[in-house]
């Protein structure tokens, strides 16, 4: 029998430096995608304009620091807000958040980006939870992220 | 080689009928294709098949085309990551192969109904009549206008996959044409022929929609398009005035009579 080794969300990794090998190297000044604020998810409001019609992308809070290029790769053209299913309390009003996402600001899809750690599918249940409560449905992608910032997992749901 | 990229697949197998049997080993069965225009290098990247699964197949495609020289092979395989060989459909195409189950509750009905054809009375003419009004309203204009009118636009028209695509649906029509014709003349054996070629078109077209055409179709859309076809979709259901439920009324009333 393995060892109890505690909650795979906390348990503790050390990478190894990946050193200036294995970086490739950025020229010039790496423009920020983010074209709103606030983005945290009891901060947003969902009938804000830059939700109208927009694919939104709700993200985990540790994604960002994870996925080395999440502004590139995933907030190119999206809206965007931030939870963490493990940690944020209040979850129920998050629900009703992405709810009038769907209903109110008829949002065009939602991608769901979580880390790999098993708290964090939290996300994609509380996205569920609203597309089964909501009168309008909308395509749900989740996209599962490695602790190095590997995609693991890219599908609809 | 690069010459026979270029080429349709129908010349390039009629011109090396071994091509055939080394697609058909990799689950590329262009053989019954109607059309057979398509090009073999769309051919060879729309099947998506992994790298080393390519490099061989092309390999042996070389050989039957040019047996007494080696050939470089030509990489076919686009910039498409490999990870994503294993997906899910999208919810828009999860919604057409979810329409293709009743169609081919239908074509599995087909040898019964064929068997069992009736032109004298009114009851088996109805019945001739109500598959005909499936095929028309649930099969053509509920679900083959989703792809005619909103998803094929997201792609250039003249792609070959799609010439084939719309060609099969005009071939479907003009059963249907057919059957009705011969049902006026109280003709059993046309009514017959052309209603069981119905059954093997839509039969190798789903197959083809459901493992070719819609993973290629979402390999190439973006997010943004997934969700436009999305609410694309659901208006044209809204729209359309009559519900799908009552055609799989009909196709569970038909297969209560012919249960065995």
């Amino acid at each position: 029998m393995e060892q109890f080794e505690g909650c795979p969300g906390s348990r503790m990794f050390e990478f190894k430096d990946k050193g200036a090998v294995d970086i490739e190297e950025a020229t010039g000044k790496i423009e920020s995608q983010l074209r709103q604020w606030p983005i945290q998810l009891h901060l947003i409001s969902p009938l804000a304009p830059y939700y109208q019609g927009a694919d939104v992308l709700l993200a985990a809070d540790c994604v960002a620091f994870a996925l080395g290029d999440f502004h590139r790769q995933y907030m190119q053209g999206k809206s965007i807000a931030i939870a963490c299913p493990k940690l944020d309390e209040g979850q129920d009003i998050y629900v009703e958040k992405i709810k009038g996402w769907f209903e109110e600001a008829k949002i065009n899809t939602l991608t769901v980006l979580i880390m790999q750690v098993p708290c964090c599918t939290g996300l994609i249940n509380l996205a569920q939870q609203a597309s089964l409560a909501s009168q309008r449905k909308v395509p749900i992608k989740q996209v599962v992220v490695g602790v190095q910032g590997e995609i693991l997992q890219e599908e609809w749901v | 080689m690069e010459a026979y990229l270029d080429k349709g697949i129908k010349e390039v197998i009629d011109q090396f009928p071994e091509v055939e049997n080394i697609l058909n080993e990799y689950q590329i069965g262009c053989a019954p294709c109607t059309v057979g225009t398509c090009v073999l290098k769309d051919i060879v990247d729309i099947h998506n098949l992994p790298a080393n699964e390519e490099r061989e197949m092309m390999a042996r495609i070389a050989r039957a085309i040019y047996p007494d020289k080696e050939i470089e092979i030509p990489q076919v395989k686009s910039e498409i990551e490999e990870k994503v060989r294993e997906f899910t459909y999208s919810p828009p195409m999860r919604k057409l192969v979810d329409e293709h189950v009743l169609i081919k509750r239908w074509i599995a009905l087909i040898p019964a109904v064929v068997k069992n054809l009736d032109v004298e009375s009114d009851e088996g003419r109805q019945l001739i009549l109500d598959g005909v009004e499936f095929i028309r309203y649930y099969a053509d204009r509920y679900h083959h206008a989703k792809e005619e009118d909103i998803l094929f636009k997201y792609f250039d028209d003249d792609l070959e996959i799609l010439q084939v695509m719309y060609e099969d649906h005009k071939t479907g029509r003009n059963h249907v044409k057919t059957i009705l014709e011969a049902l006026e003349r109280k003709d059993k054996a046309t009514i017959a022929e052309h209603l069981t070629a119905y059954g093997e078109l839509l039969t190798e077209h789903i197959k083809k929609e459901d493992e070719i055409l819609y993973p290629w179709m979402d390999r190439n859309l973006s997010d943004t398009q997934i969700g436009e076809l999305f609410s694309k979709f659901h208006e044209t259901d809204e729209q359309i005035g009559y519900s799908p439920t009552k055609y799989e009324a009909f196709i569970n009333r038909v297969e209560e009579t012919f249960k065995q």
